[in-house]
């Protein structure tokens, strides 16, 4: 296997940083996060980001078109395509196998997304396996192998003194070619991953849940839940935006921006009704999106156990004890 | 604390059974070990639920902007900070003391969930930030008190050094300071949705017409967001610190609110509030010999 | 706010730089006092946009914060002395709300200069054209204001 000493990582995403815009794991202010590289700053590569990489695909604010419209005279202006290439290095599997749920949902089904595929179509990622295992993690449980992420173009392993690659794709193989000369092939092994703290068992979870839309585990689960949007904003798989535009005398623009189904006017229509009352329907819908009526549509489930909403919700909501209620749930 | 759990579960044994109260508000234990959740307790049975440790943060008040459903008397847990958040929600007319029996708990000062992330149960685990300088850690309104009450001890000043660290700032490093935190925001609403003293009946951050408050995330909207929630919370902050603690991306909320607090003290001479729920906001008074030197 | 504050963009053209101001205005006091000054023949740099609300109670802090947002360099907000209300005692509130409001907004960084609340009767045409022309040149020796405003 190839593979560079851990202390000369450095070097290497200099090199890429070159040829592509390089995202990597930062800690600002304590919060882990997916930003632009920049040499001298130190790399956070202890645990996975608080802030999931969604954004750099599907960023919270993106501007759509601009417009000028004086009397009869329209014109509009589309937002320049992005072109350049990027590599999003140090991605963990949960955020990997996200990222191909975005994929199904922006780009699957006869509908393509042009601002997520352009900067979709222009990134290579680079995985990063884990070693150590948050106390809220529970990826293995989704079904995901931390150490092997799903859709990556190279594998990152720890391999103790040194980090090896592995190329899962052409483009990683390409990769691993270009920057061979600070590479060096090596016979150690990869360190695993911790035993997993956290568990739980999903199996019939999203077919038992379609007949449990009515149920009274719904009161009981979203009673503490505050409605803030908390989790869906650090979620690596919720897509929900919002469409708006600002105008200014004759010119405008419109944008898009995350949207969260835990907000109360998230589903309120223009004559005031909302078919989502109260935070007993808010709740349902979230969990039954995510394991459930994804599930349906495309056949794997959106929630890839990252546990980060576990980890920060302000009352603890605990999707996988809301998994086993579920479980626990008698239904006709 | 293993005391104090056992009269709370059975305090609230004896209020459900004897049907005094038809719900009680309290923590449970959550997941990891260095969380407690909020839990309703409805059933005799599921008083074994109850808990009271280091890491019961929430404050439970804010829940009783839900209770119209709720058919009957509530019974709630209070630490110091809690119970001026119900001492808020009367004050503005959001709950009845009528309705509310209040289980005070003294409280001896929390611990820091983010810093127990990764240890072990018995760990060195470093004190919550929002309990660092507690004035009231003794409840200041209850029907029933658990335990002694205890001193109010300074066990930090992260909050007040920060503020006197600004004070002394010129308005661009400032300006630099508190653009930092907010680029940061989310706009989860985190704090806003957390907060006792949040209580409108729909927020003007909601409403799309008008729209004071654009959807798009930039520093500027963010901006307006945080201060007019500072100012909206002003002379209503009851310091319980749960908007910093809620807060995912850490911005030091507490810094803003603390600092409105000791203005409304300074130029006022108001006392903090939630002491006094018959007493009108600082804001929604006046002295005829309020100062006016700015003018 | 149809108060031409897109009329001229600021920094661009050929026109020097010149200091938008927001003044509000109680409809009783202040307004009162700025028709005396025109009347009166009092001149004033036209910096200044005059929005007249019925109180000084009714300035809410996010007006304030909106019109950094929009664009405008400075902010006033004017209304009758205490005791001579219209409505009593509407400007009792607004002294207790813009005494912290003005503390909070130089502890988020704004120029003590850039927000100011003066007391301006029916009668003091001379003070509203002194308070204004010395506001104009305060801010004007300060520049545009870029904080808490929008991004062109």
């Amino acid at each position: 296997m190839l593979a560079i000493e851990k202390k000369r990582l450095n070097e290497l995403l200099r090199r890429m940083n070159r040829d592509f815009q390089v995202y990597v794991p930062y800690l600002e202010n304590g919060t882990g996060k997916f930003a632009p590289y920049q040499e001298e700053r130190e790399l956070y590569l202890e645990m996975n980001t608080l802030l999931p990489p969604k954004d750099i695909f599907f960023p919270q604010t993106e501007k759509m078109y601009k417009f000028r419209a004086a009397g009869n005279e329209l014109e509009i202006e589309e937002i320049a395509e992005q072109k350049e290439k990027q590599v999003v290095f140090g991605i963990r599997s949960c955020d990997a196998f996200s990222i191909d749920c975005l994929d199904k949902v922006f780009l699957s089904r006869g509908y393509e997304d042009a601002f997520y595929k352009n900067k979709r179509e222009n990134t290579l990622l680079v995985g990063l396996a884990c070693t150590a295992v948050g106390d809220t993690c529970f990826c293995q449980s989704m079904g995901l192998n931390p150490q092997e992420a799903v859709g990556v173009d190279l594998q990152v392993l720890d391999l103790g003194a040194e980090w090896g690659f592995k190329a899962r794709t052409a483009a990683g193989q390409e990769l691993l070619a270009k920057y061979g000369d600070v590479l060096h092939e090596t016979g150690a092994s990869p360190l695993p991953a911790e035993e997993f703290k956290l568990k739980v068992e999903v199996e019939g979870v999203p077919e038992k849940l379609s007949r449990m839309f009515d149920h009274p585990v719904w009161e009981e689960v979203s009673r503490k839940c505050l409605g803030c949007a908390l989790c869906t904003y650090l979620c690596p798989t919720c897509h929900c935006f919002d469409v708006s535009g600002k105008v200014k005398g004759e010119e405008g623009y419109r944008f898009r921006c995350w949207d969260s189904c835990m907000f109360s006017e998230y589903t309120r229509m223009a004559g005031g009704h909302n078919p989502r009352p109260t935070k007993k329907e808010r709740v349902r819908n979230r969990f039954m999106h995510k394991l459930s009526y994804f599930v349906e549509r495309y056949g794997q489930l959106l929630c890839t156990g990252c546990g980060r909403c576990l980890a920060k919700c302000p009352v603890n909501m605990d999707i996988t004890a809301v998994i086993r209620k579920i479980k626990e749930a008698e239904v006709e | 604390m293993k005391e104090i759990t056992q009269k709370m579960r059975d305090t609230a044994r004896e209020l459900l059974s004897s049907g005094q109260v038809a719900l009680v508000l309290g923590w449970e234990k959550g997941y990891p070990w260095y969380k407690s959740a909020p839990t309703f307790i409805d059933k005799v049975e599921d008083v074994e639920r109850l808990v009271f440790d280091e890491f019961c943060h929430n404050n439970l008040s804010k829940y009783l902007l839900d209770l119209a459903a709720v058919d009957g008397k509530v019974a709630l847990f209070v630490k110091g900070c809690d119970s001026r958040g119900v001492n808020r929600l009367i004050q503005d007319n959001q709950v009845k003391r009528e309705q509310l029996y209040i289980i005070g708990i003294p409280c001896p000062g929390l611990k820091d969930p983010d810093d127990a992330a990764g240890k072990n149960w018995g760990d060195e685990i470093n004190g919550a930030v929002k309990c660092q300088d507690c004035r009231f850690p003794n409840p200041v309104v209850y029907d029933l008190l658990l335990g002694e009450k205890v001193p109010a001890v300074e066990r930090g000043r992260e909050t007040r050094e920060l503020i006197e660290r600004l004070e002394k700032m010129k308005p661009d490093e400032r300006y630099e300071f508190w653009a930092g935190q907010f680029n940061r925001c989310i706009r989860c609403y985190a704090c806003r949705n957390i907060c006792p003293a949040c209580n409108c009946r729909e927020c003007v951050f909601d409403r799309a017409v008008p729209e004071w408050l654009g959807k798009a995330n930039n520093l500027v909207e963010n901006q307006f967001m945080q201060l007019t929630r500072a100012i909206h919370v002003a002379g209503r902050c009851i310091e319980c610190g749960e908007c910093e603690r809620a807060c995912p991306v850490n911005i030091p909320l507490m810094a803003l609110n603390r600092k409105i607090i000791n203005d409304i003290e300074e130029l006022f001479g108001e006392e903090p509030a939630g002491l006094d729920p018959e007493k009108k906001t600082p804001l929604g008074r006046f002295e005829l010999d309020d100062p006016e030197k700015f003018m | 706010m149809s108060v031409g504050l897109n009329a001229e963009k600021q920094g661009t053209g050929q026109k020097a730089w010149e200091p938008k101001i927001l003044v509000f205005a109680c409809n009783w006091c202040t307004y009162a006092g700025a028709d005396l000054a025109g009347l009166s023949r009092l001149q004033y740099p036209p910096n200044i946009r005059i929005l007249r609300v019925p109180c000084s109670g009714r300035v809410n802090p996010q007006f304030v914060i909106r019109a950094f947002q929009k664009g405008l360099d400075g902010v006033l907000v004017a209304g009758c002395h205490p005791g001579d209300c219209h409505y009593s005692t509407g400007n009792y509130f607004t002294r207790r709300r813009y005494l912290l409001t003005k503390r909070l907004l130089e502890y988020m960084g704004i120029d003590p200069q850039r927000f100011q609340v003066r007391w301006i009767s029916g009668s003091e045409g001379p003070k509203f054209q002194q308070v204004v022309t010395q506001l104009v040149e305060e801010i004007k020796a300060m520049g545009p204001n870029r904080k808490m405003r929008d991004p062109e």
